[in-house]
């Protein structure tokens, strides 16, 4: 492994770990209540649901179904909370990346070494990559010996195409806080425009399916590519999967080209 | 032999403020650089073009003969940062193996005997280490790797005496054994007893090149004799070279220029009891400079004629 990623991973161990902790106690405590939620459908069926105002609910990803074992996963699990969690963990590894070592001052001795600009930031991006997948992989094992303790019935490779869609989504946003890193050596430059992409997306993606000036925007929203294939219900959405894959290596690239060209530490 | 450094006309504009103008500067293999000027001066922004960090407004550079673009050229450099950052819980020794995988590998027993050599404790978290325990880092990390050259910038910043001492006793053997060093101070008495040459920058211009011997001779001293009687003004008057003479009955304090020979020849007709000569100062040594350039001329002579 190049020396560059391998320390990088080190340094971001301690803040691996805790997210992967943080998040898993996400999933452990959405998921320990299902049984008490599936038992009380009178309370929490489609009628009861039907109370909450309709922005609300398209807020919340529509809230039909709530106490099947599918139903209950995405739109509790993996509609808003898990993705966010993923898309704040990355945010802040894909700060540690350029931003924070530049604003910290470390960065200068890094960019001295022998190692060219722009295989620099690609080492750190698989860094990201690594690390964000190694939180994924233990957080997926997690919800599926769950969702099979709490017997909720979705099918393990269900969770594993939610669960894709998630890392992916998460990267995306990793990469865009590198790459505005990158191109600013900002920290909070980059906290900035992914705070107003990923809830500006969201909410773009949510409302927009029944609010029609705004449906438009839908497609630019990266969360589209995550919630419109519906993966717990239909399985890997792969085309919508490879544009936001797609969009991160542009990222990617932007983040190579723009750190390639500038001054560092100014 | 080609020159370690050459730069012709560099430039570098941090948007409209001025980090360094026009430098066209020359180090040669071997010698130790010394590269003087205060605070502000443009020391570090010609370090940090010359690794690539920053890169100029206009100019041009070869480093070992490359560009410094080429990230092979920055594997036979040894740097210290002058703002060195180290941070967090890993320990000194992680970071130093790291530095050392990323540059080809460096042998754990080279670390070792540098950090003996410098009393540093690599087993702290660098968070924790004190500023001259960083420095002592810096250091280690610049030297490790045996680079062909070594740029440090304001390397004895935060070191005790001894290790001063020490870190001095390491660039004389860098350059024993042919390698080449540039280091940066704002104190002349820093790089002096090293340097084979020094530039002097002000204000991001390059205002002097010079032998280390020839500064030497220009340099601006203060001098105080003491003697076992009084002694007369007029032995001492108009001497070449001497300035602001004070004859005070046995005592006479006075500043020379360049050489003291006048001044000794005239004090051995009486007995001598005591004799102090400052290290000249660079302050001095600048305005000397400063008086030789038309630009600033007029304004640093006044400086020259009337010391505070
Ligand atoms: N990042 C920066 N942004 C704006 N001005 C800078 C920056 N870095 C240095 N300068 C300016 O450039 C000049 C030279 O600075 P520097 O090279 O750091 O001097 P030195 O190292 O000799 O103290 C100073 O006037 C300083 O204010
Ligand atoms: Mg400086």
């Amino acid at each position: 492994m190049p020396a560059l990623v391998s320390k990088s991973l080190r340094d971001y161990r301690r803040s691996l770990i805790r997210w992967t902790i943080g998040i898993g106690a996400f999933f452990t405590l959405y998921l320990s209540i299902y049984p008490n939620i599936s038992e009380n459908k009178e309370i929490y069926g489609a009628q009861a649901l039907a109370k909450y105002p309709g922005a609300l609910r398209d807020l919340m990803g529509g809230m039909e179904d709530f106490t099947s074992g599918i139903g209950y996963l995405s739109s509790v699990v993996y509609q808003l909370f898990g993705p966010m969690l993923f898309v704040v963990c990355a945010m802040l590894l894909g700060n540690r990346a350029i931003a924070q070592p530049e604003e910290a001052g470390t960065l200068e001795l890094t960019v001295t070494l022998p190692i060219d600009r722009r295989r620099l930031v690609f080492e750190r991006f698989v860094a990201l990559a690594l690390g964000l997948l190694a939180v994924a992989a233990a957080t997926f094992l997690l919800v599926w010996v769950l969702s099979a303790v709490s017997d909720m019935g979705v099918p393990a490779d269900r969770i594993l195409a939610a669960h894709t869609g998630v890392f992916l989504l998460g990267l995306f946003f990793g990469v865009l806080a590198l790459t505005v890193g990158a191109a600013t050596g900002r920290k909070g430059a980059a906290m900035a425009v992914v705070g107003v992409v990923a809830v500006g997306g969201y909410i773009v993606e949510t409302m927009g399916k029944n609010v029609d000036w705004i449906s438009w925007l839908r497609w630019i929203s990266p969360f589209h590519y995550y919630l419109d294939g519906r993966p717990l219900h239909q399985g890997f959405p792969v085309g919508d999967y490879l544009v936001l894959a797609g969009a991160t290596a542009v990222l990617l690239i932007t983040a190579i080209l723009a750190f390639d060209r500038r001054d560092v530490g100014v | 032999m080609t020159a370690v450094v050459e730069t012709e006309g560099l430039t570098k504009f941090y948007g409209r403020r001025r980090g360094l103008e026009d430098l066209d500067l020359e180090i040669r293999p071997g010698e130790v650089f010394g590269y003087l000027g205060p605070n502000g001066a443009g020391k570090t922004t010609t370090i940090r073009l010359l690794l690539d960090v920053i890169r100029p407004t206009r100019g041009r550079m070869s480093v070992l003969g490359m560009d410094p673009r080429d990230p092979a050229v920055r594997g036979r450099i040894g740097y210290l940062p002058g703002e060195l950052a180290l941070e967090g819980r890993e320990k000194a020794s992680e970071y130093l193996d790291f530095l050392g995988r990323a540059r080809g590998g460096v042998p754990r027993e080279r670390i070792a005997a540098l950090a003996e050599r410098l009393d540093a404790d690599l087993s702290v978290p660098m968070g924790k280490l004190s500023k001259g325990n960083k420095q002592k880092v810096g250091l280690i990390q610049a030297f490790m790797h045996e680079p062909e050259f070594l740029i440090l910038d304001e390397p004895t910043s935060g070191l005790d005496p001894l290790v001063q001492q020490e870190f001095l006793a390491m660039v004389r053997e860098v350059r024993s054994g042919g390698r080449t060093v540039l280091m940066s101070s704002h104190v002349l008495a820093e790089v002096e007893h090293v340097s084979d040459r020094v530039g002097i920058v002000r204000s991001g211009r390059l205002v002097a090149v010079e032998d280390i011997a020839a500064l030497r001779e220009k340099a601006v001293r203060r001098v105080e004799l003491h003697f076992d009687a009084p002694v007369p003004r007029e032995a001492f008057e108009n001497l070449p070279g001497v300035r602001d003479l004070k004859v005070e009955g046995a005592g006479v304090r006075c500043t020379i220029d360049g050489r003291p020979d006048a001044l000794v020849k005239a004090a051995a007709r009486f007995t001598v009891v005591h004799l102090v000569s400052a290290e000249p100062d660079l302050e001095e040594i600048f305005l000397t400079y400063y008086s030789e350039s038309e630009e600033e001329g007029r304004h640093a002579r006044a400086g020259v004629q009337e010391p505070a």
